[in-house]
């Protein structure tokens, strides 16, 4: 695909986004809003209760940081929720103009994927400017210009990543009509297991050695610590790689199934 | 440009009893029963050439259409589009054709069309002047002005057709699918949606194939039609022809004076041809096409006319009959 057209397609696929004003300001203010509220309550309460300063390695800013950070970094991963949408083109036959264009649907998808993610970075920089300086100073987070640098292509890897792990299932839609039930089952696992919900060193340490060697970590957690500060610069690097490596492996695996998929399209009717 | 042989395609289609205890039932186990959608078609297209497809609903006319332009494989048999396979989707055949389908949107809702249009360019990387040369000659063609800035849903159904055939013309393709074009669509809209395939048949030559359900979009379209039963083709020829075989006799119309000496009388007709309508000033008779100048003299000369009209059947009646199997019933 030509670089022009990936961008032509990033484009419109952001102008469409943000020509619905009131859904875009909507959907902002009250995600914000309502995160805050539970992160700050949520933690606030654990910390009072166990009389603790630090739980799994964080104090209180520390882990209310990572929570609104996860928060503004996983808006952008997921690109704007539309996960479903491979899925919707198969069940309604909307695949079929896809099939006709002289491009892979795939990347068509995925360039779309990435206009999806324009509105939220733009809303997660707003609210990032209205959320960071409310929290306090924390001894296990530094945010710094660097950090911050450094989880730019951090978030863009793992978007990738999980563009790709969504993808696969999603072809299942040519199999079952309705797959609706898995993508919720798999958003579910990979919130929780990514870090989306909280920080990995939370679980128990068995869980933590057999979530290493899966990719769900890099979704959310990984670029999550790398604009909290810590991660060391190797350790960075180790993880863009093993982050494209699993999306080399997930993207392979999309082939076949994707092949014995459209064998079985049926572009809706007859 | 097309070549078809034998062609088939066979869903898999779940079926569910009525009621509750059977959707409880289909949680667990499931009928699945083979429906035959087209079988064992061949047929050719060439260039230049608009060919209709007519059939009922569900007769695999849209079926054979998403076949050959490559949204759906085939279960057996052959096609070749412009010397591609169409279901191997090589990007060479895809830059080639276009499908517009009259009952699927197939643009961006929220767009305007200039926007839609513009990423159509770079999918099919139009070269920029002979993008805006196209894009000016279609605008121009089917009259669209300022609505080209409007977003598509909130266009007339009419304006959205426009755009969709802009739309699938842009990359000057060289085989067009076009599936019921000009369904739901006013009188007037389809007479310019009509004159404008015409027009662009005429100058860019491309192989059509068109499904309708308006005759009158064949009549002014098509030179030869395909009809096709439960899958199968049963007529491939021209639209001339489906009259002379299918319907072989034309339809006197008489008006005589009534206080004639010589009033009209059913049972003498019969031996002329086929009395459709018999009352002493009025007759529709049916007679064979060859048999037609002789029995007009004999009326002429055996009554007193005051008016004679010899009509063609209709057309719609005749390809109605095929499609139901019935052509070769008595008339």
């Amino acid at each position: 695909m030509s670089p022009s057209l990936f961008f032509h397609l990033v484009l419109v696929e952001a102008k469409k986004l943000m020509s619905y004003r009131v859904d875009f300001w909507i959907t902002m203010v009250v995600a914000l809003v309502v995160n805050l509220v539970i992160l700050w309550a949520l933690w606030e309460a654990i910390f009072a209760e166990s009389g603790k300063e630090l739980i799994g390695g964080w104090d209180l800013n520390g882990i209310l940081a990572y929570g609104v950070m996860v928060f503004l970094t996983g808006r952008i991963v997921r690109g704007g929720d539309l996960q479903m949408t491979v899925a919707t083109d198969i069940y309604d036959g909307a695949l079929s103009r896809y099939l006709l264009y002289p491009r892979h649907y795939p990347f068509i998808k995925y360039a779309q994927q990435v206009g999806n993610i324009l509105p939220d970075l733009f809303q997660s920089l707003m609210m990032g400017l209205v959320a960071i300086p409310l929290l306090g100073i924390s001894t296990t987070a530094d945010v710094t210009p660097m950090s911050l640098l450094m989880a730019i292509p951090s978030i863009l890897v793992a978007h990738l990543l999980f563009f790709l792990m969504s993808l696969t299932p999603q072809y299942i839609a040519f199999w079952a009509d309705n797959v609706w039930s898995l993508s919720v089952m798999l958003r579910f696992v990979t919130m929780l297991l990514g870090g989306a919900m909280l920080p990995l060193t939370l679980f128990p340490e068995s869980i933590q050695v057999g979530l290493h060697w899966l990719p769900f970590s890099y979704l959310f957690e990984f670029p999550t610590l790398v604009a909290l500060g810590k991660i060391d610069l190797i350790t960075w690097f180790e993880g863009i790689c093993y982050c494209l490596l699993w999306s080399l492996l997930i993207g392979l695996l999309s082939i076949p199934v994707w092949r014995r998929g459209d064998l079985r399209y049926t572009g809706v009717g007859i | 440009m097309i070549k078809v042989q034998d062609l088939r395609k066979i869903f898999k289609v779940h079926r569910k009893k009525p009621g509750f205890a059977a959707s409880v039932k289909s949680l667990i186990r499931r009928d699945w029963i083979d429906k035959v959608a087209v079988t064992g078609s061949t047929f050719e297209v060439n260039e230049g050439e608009i060919v209709g497809l007519i059939g009922a609903n569900g007769a695999g006319k849209t079926t054979l259409v998403k076949m050959l332009s490559g949204i759906i494989h085939p279960t057996s048999g052959k096609a070749e589009v412009l010397g591609h396979v169409p279901w191997k989707r090589e990007d060479a055949f895809r830059r080639q054709i276009a499908l517009i389908m009259g009952q699927k949107a197939q643009l961006w809702w929220d767009l305007p069309g200039a926007d839609c249009f513009e990423l159509l360019r770079e999918i099919y990387q139009i070269p920029p002047e002979q993008y805006r040369k196209t894009l000016d000659k279609l605008t121009e063609m089917l009259q669209i002005g300022e609505e080209m800035n409007i977003q598509l849903r909130r266009l007339s159904l009419g304006e959205r057709m426009k755009m969709e055939l802009i739309a699938a013309l842009l990359h000057s393709p060289r085989v067009v699918y076009l599936d019921e074009p000009t369904i739901g669509l006013d009188i007037t809209t389809q007479r310019a949606v009509r004159d404008f395939l015409l027009d662009y048949r005429q100058k860019n030559a491309p192989a059509m194939i068109l499904t309708s359900h308006y005759m009158e979009d064949i009549e002014r379209l098509c030179e030869r039609i395909i009809i096709i039963r439960e899958g199968e083709i049963v007529y491939d020829g021209s639209l001339d022809r489906v009259m002379r075989e299918y319907a072989p006799y034309k339809q006197l119309r008489l008006n005589v004076h009534r206080d004639s000496a010589n009033p009209l009388d059913a049972a003498s007709l019969e031996m002329m041809g086929k009395v459709v309508e018999c009352d002493p000033g009025s007759l529709c008779l049916r007679v064979d096409r060859d048999k037609v100048p002789e029995v007009a003299a004999e009326l002429l000369r055996k009554y007193s006319v005051i008016d004679l009209s010899i009509e063609d059947p209709e057309i719609g009646d005749t390809i109605e009959r095929i499609m139901a199997g019935k052509a070769n019933e008595a008339l």
